[in-house]
């Protein structure tokens, strides 16, 4: 039985006792796709990783990967699934080779050239121990054996948390490189904003359990717009404060010279009739990137909504 | 061969459209010849690291366009005969750019006179009048 969404989760909700920890939430993460998580720490993300990867069973609702029931098929699915978790980590005395021997046993299509190649690009020996690797090596001897086994789905937890600059930029070109042999479907929760820009085409955002955005890249950019504008008082102009209603303001800021605002509804026509209005002056829209976006989303201060489609 | 072909992934533009856009100028300006190889998906995305499905619409699109030529097993290519950029567009272009130029030089507190002379002794020789 398999569908067109490489996971997909229904009105699930984790609790940890009175703690509410993801509520009701539903995504779908279509084959091929690159899916970027993103969410404060506490948001939820490593809970709904693990309910998606069958680590743990949700309290409501459902979950399914490939096609199959998370927690149901978990142990036929990891076969087909590449992890890397949140907190690079092996035994320290097992070398990668090591590490290797005991993995391969467990994936039925294992590529034990693609990763010695791997290994090579990195300049991570193999016959090293695991606890004398840098960050930067354990993170990325992590993706080498998440990729081993030529899995249909990447599931990558924070995975450049920590690494330095130039761990960072081979991790993301080994992805790229995947995605371009394979498609292979990534899924992937991170902080580093703009890392991800460019490479992911659907976007979720988690803020305390609750799944506010979930939709692709390219649309969230085009509705979302920074609107700064002044306001001069004229004698015709009975009303203030409505001129942004037609575009869902996320955030509204009032500073010395005028108004500032984050809208999640903005098209170029509205824009035009709001440039226009009697007593808005100098008014400019520009674009957000991805991590002013999701500040405006999920930081402190925002109205807590996605805003509308 | 992607040098000149700039990416700004918090452009409102989306990336596929920039590269798409990027490319086209390239082959109009001259920059890269009719029948020059354009570099593989695989490599235009490692090196612009971005997603290579976005690369792949770039090109799918300039495919279908006729600015490029995809030779199963060969490669992408720039088309023998690519169509000319529409007047329009051009024009659009240039004067976008000249628009940009025109505000560094204001703020530079340079006078439009000087503006045009520095713009002629920079003009790349070889490039037309």
């Amino acid at each position: 039985m398999r569908g067109t969404a490489a996971m997909k989760v229904e009105t699930l909700t984790v609790r940890y006792g009175k703690k509410v920890a993801l509520d009701r939430v539903g995504l779908e993460v279509p084959l091929g796709s690159v899916y970027a998580l993103l969410g404060r720490n506490g948001s939820g993300k490593s809970s709904l990783v693990r309910v998606l990867l069958g680590q743990q069973a949700p309290c409501e609702g459902h979950a399914e990967l490939l096609g199959e029931p998370s927690w149901g098929a978990r142990t036929r699915l990891m076969a087909r699934v590449g992890v890397v978790p949140e907190d690079p980590d092996a035994p320290p005395a097992m070398t990668v080779r090591a590490l290797e021997a005991f993995c391969r046993p467990l994936y039925p299509s294992w590529d034990g050239t693609s990763l010695a190649a791997r290994l090579d690009r990195f300049g991570i020996p193999a016959d090293a121990p695991f606890g004398g690797l840098s960050k930067g090596q354990k993170g990325l001897s992590l993706l080498a054996l998440a990729l081993a086994p030529s899995p249909e789905l990447l599931v990558l937890d924070d995975p450049t948390l920590g690494l330095d600059p130039v761990a960072r930029k081979a991790f993301y070109e080994e992805v790229i490189g995947e995605l371009a042999d394979r498609r292979t479907t990534v899924f992937l929760t991170t902080h580093d904003l703009a890392g991800i820009e460019p490479i992911a085409d659907r976007v979720g955002i988690l803020k305390e359990g609750r799944l506010l955005v979930d939709e692709p890249l390219e649309s969230l950019k085009a509705r979302f717009r920074r609107i700064r504008y002044a306001n001069e008082i004229t004698e015709e102009r009975t009303e203030f404060g409505n001129e942004l209603d037609a575009f869902d303001a996320v955030q509204v800021k009032v500073r010395g010279w005028g108004s500032e605002a984050v809208v999640s509804n903005y098209d170029d026509a509205r824009f035009e009739t709001f440039r226009t209005t009697d007593g808005v002056v100098d008014a400019e829209a520009s674009p957000l990137s991805l991590e002013d976006l999701f500040l405006a989303v999920a930081g402190e201060g925002a109205r807590t909504k996605g805003g509308s489609r | 061969m992607t040098r000149g072909l700039a990416i700004d992934p918090s452009d409102a533009a989306p990336i596929w459209r920039q590269i798409e856009e990027g490319l086209r100028r390239l082959v109009a300006s001259g920059a890269l010849a009719p029948g020059a190889p354009v570099p593989s998906v695989r490599d235009m995305s490692a090196d612009l690291r971005v997603n290579p499905a976005t690369v792949a619409k770039a090109y799918q699109r300039l495919a279908e366009s006729g600015v490029l030529a995809v030779r199963r097993g060969e490669g992408t290519f720039v088309a023998a005969s690519p169509p000319p950029v529409a007047r329009g567009e051009r024009l659009k272009s240039l004067k976008d750019g000249a628009i940009r130029y025109g505000s560094l030089a204001v703020t530079l507190g340079t006078g439009c006179e000087e503006a045009v002379e520095t713009l002629k002794q920079v003009w790349p020789r070889g490039a037309g009048r």
